[in-house]
């Protein structure tokens, strides 16, 4: 076998059996092995970003390692975007990519680039390889290594003579299990019973040590009350009475009071990100804290832990899960007091009774809440739509919410809906996108159509950059600057170029129906939503400001009729 | 642990062993650059297989939150700090 041909030898072993790519010169070895290859499933996107987003989506809406194939120099670096996107939320992920033969390294040849160098601060780890028989025992490594502690992409860019090289017969070198230890949770349980106010913080470290049984489980013996980073949205399930919702910049009023009020904060799968935390001299000030994450470099890294423990999620939580099912905590008025700050300061959003009305983000999304089935994939972009699906969906796990949190990543939700769809075939699958997210990955609108998925796209069309629209309004006096987009095209004709069904609502009363049409086709389906421009995401933390500080659109009024008095 | 920027840089003595993989070095300098390190000295050979290096570097974090990043390069083997030197000055 060639270098090609033990690349593919490796999917085999490791069931991988969909990849994302698209071919050119210095890979084209790897495609003429596929075309005798019947086990591997190869998905050519249109660009190689919708490459490394649709592996990206595949591998967290699958639990499985998501993988994409690009070749030398521009193949490389268009998976950039994609590979970053998945580093900064630690999802599992291969990319492999053709070099330059061995020999014209380093000469400037047509299509070289420094990949190796220009991705190391993107990757968990990544490998040049400079002998054809390595090339075995590196892919087992690093399909090893993308998965396991903290996951992450792995990238092996490999020179095309060594595709195509022969490879000396070796045995499979055996992976080592690398058991961790359960560490002794005397000390958490202490602390938790020694607090009055002690709340729960989880994040997407939880779906990323497929701990969600195992988290759901101690939640519900703990009966702490508990808030979520964007990542860790849907941890609690949809029917959680402790789950206060999303914490953070655009967290809901009772998330943020409490984590202000709270005397112990269990922090667990979460890298207390500076969106969660506001300004962090006044982040939770009154509570002691418990990390708990598969990363030993998060702790101390933002705020020091009172007690750091390492080890695997699932043993930790069902050990915790028992012991305080034997003796329940008693904290019974900070329930209450949280379930009463939940009932004020939960994300609302009234429904629209005026039949006639101008669509509003919230409603929206409410609604699709509602219709779409519970097992729903949605796939969003990143802007205010991101926002409002993280504050009103109402999510019953974490692998339904695709969205890209750590990179922040615009065009993200198409090619992420792909992937998702391909790690099941028959899941409802949506990518709600804004309109500027939109346009950064429509290419694969060809994608679509060429496998016929049946993903629905939700265009939420404000005809603006709304989510820097909103903070221009808010902070800097109102100075739009280039966010413009009312040059849109017509989403509705452009999504039937690509033999798309697609349609186009505005008013209240058309949600519901237009919702329900897109999910009953049989197919893919657009659905244009016009939105109005001068729309904001509600709370919002000012930059620099503690949590605590959040406005509200009664505070913007406010502040209107001051600035106007003045 | 928030970085404190009113604070002088200190300087530490790093003596780090790592697997002599293409770009090793390249990955540990960028390790200490984007978690807000200076290398003010830097020495660095191959025995028995791997890279040995001994550097000084200079930042305002604490030097632990550097060494838990370094400890997690694939191809770092072992990583210590075996002085905690006196403070660098601003334009070392």
């Amino acid at each position: 076998m060639n270098g090609a041909q033990h690349i593919l030898e490796a999917f085999h072993r490791h069931s991988i059996s969909t990849v994302f790519g698209y071919p050119g010169g210095c890979i084209m070895p790897l495609y003429d092995a596929l075309v005798d290859d019947v086990c591997v499933e190869h998905v050519l996107c249109r660009h190689e970003q919708g490459c490394a987003l649709a592996a990206d989506g595949y591998a967290r809406a699958s639990g499985k390692l998501g993988v994409c194939i690009a070749t030398s120099g521009p193949g490389a670096t268009n998976l950039i975007t994609g590979v970053a996107n998945a580093h900064r939320d630690s999802i599992p992920m291969l990319v492999i990519t053709g070099q330059v033969p061995s020999g014209l390294i380093g000469t400037d040849a047509f299509q070289e680039t420094d990949v190796l160098g220009m991705t190391l601060g993107i990757v968990k780890h990544s490998y040049l390889i400079d002998d054809a028989d390595s090339l075995p025992s590196i892919m087992e490594e690093a399909i090893e290594l993308a998965q396991s502690g903290r996951p992450g992409p792995v990238w092996i860019d490999i020179p095309k003579d060594l595709l195509l090289s022969d490879v000396t017969d070796a045995p499979f070198p055996q992976t080592q299990n690398h058991s961790i230890e359960t560490p002794d949770m005397n000390d958490a349980l202490a602390m938790l019973r020694g607090a009055r106010k002690p709340l729960l913080y989880s994040g997407g470290g939880i779906s990323l040590a497929h701990a969600e049984d195992s988290f759901r489980a101690f939640a519900e013996s703990a009966a702490l009350p508990a808030v979520v980073t964007l990542k860790g949205i849907g941890n609690h399930g949809k029917h959680s009475a402790h789950n206060l919702g999303m914490l953070g910049l655009h967290g809901s009023r009772a998330a943020n009071i409490a984590v202000d009020e709270c005397d112990l904060l269990l922090v667990i799968g979460a890298r207390l990100d500076d969106r969660a935390t506001g300004r962090l001299d006044g982040f939770a000030p009154n509570a002691r804290l418990i990390h708990i994450d598969a990363d030993t470099a998060e702790f101390n890294k933002l705020r020091d832990a009172d007690l750091a423990i390492r080890g695997d999620l699932n043993a930790i939580l069902t050990s915790m899960a028992d012991a305080l099912q034997a003796t329940p905590l008693a904290i019974g008025e900070w329930q209450k007091q949280c379930r009463t700050w939940h009932t004020a300061g939960g994300f609302q959003a009234a429904d629209n009774e005026e039949p006639l009305a101008p669509i509003t983000g919230p409603s929206f999304i409410r609604q699709l809440s509602r219709i779409a089935p519970d097992d729903t994939v949605i796939a969003c972009d990143v802007g205010q739509h991101q926002m409002w699906v993280a504050q009103h969906y109402d999510f019953d796990h974490p692998r339904h919410h695709l969205t890209s949190g750590g990179l922040g990543t615009m065009g993200f939700g198409l090619p992420a809906a792909i992937g998702a769809q391909f790690a099941d075939r028959n899941s409802t699958v949506i990518n709600v996108a804004g309109d500027g997210s939109f346009m950064m990955n429509a290419q694969e609108l060809a994608t679509i159509r060429r496998y016929n998925l049946p993903v629905k796209l939700i265009v939420m069309d404000n005809q603006c950059l709304g989510m820097v629209r909103q903070q221009q309004e808010l902070f800097y006096n109102n100075r739009e600057s280039q966010i413009n987009l009312d040059d849109n095209p017509d989403f509705v004709t452009m999504a039937r170029a690509f033999d798309i069904p697609a349609l186009h609502i505005e008013r209240t009363d058309q949600i519901r129906r237009g919702i329900e049409t897109i999910l009953a086709y049989n197919g893919p389906m657009l659905l244009h939503v016009a939105l109005s421009r001068e729309e904001n995401v509600w709370p919002i933390v000012k930059p620099g400001a503690s949590n605590r500080e959040m406005m509200d659109e009664t505070q913007k009024t406010t502040l209107k009729r001051k600035e106007t008095a003045a | 642990m928030s970085p404190t920027p009113s604070l002088p840089p200190k300087s530490f003595h790093l003596n780090c062993y790592m697997d002599p993989e293409p770009a090793a070095l390249e990955r540990l300098c960028q390790v200490i650059r984007i978690r807000g390190f200076r290398v003010l000295a830097m020495s660095a050979e191959q025995a028995e297989g791997a890279w040995s290096l001994s550097m000084t570097v200079a930042g305002i974090r604490p030097i632990e939150m550097l060494m838990s990043q370094i400890g997690k390069l694939t191809s770092v083997t072992q990583v210590n700090c075996s002085d905690s030197a006196p403070e660098a000055k601003q334009s070392a």
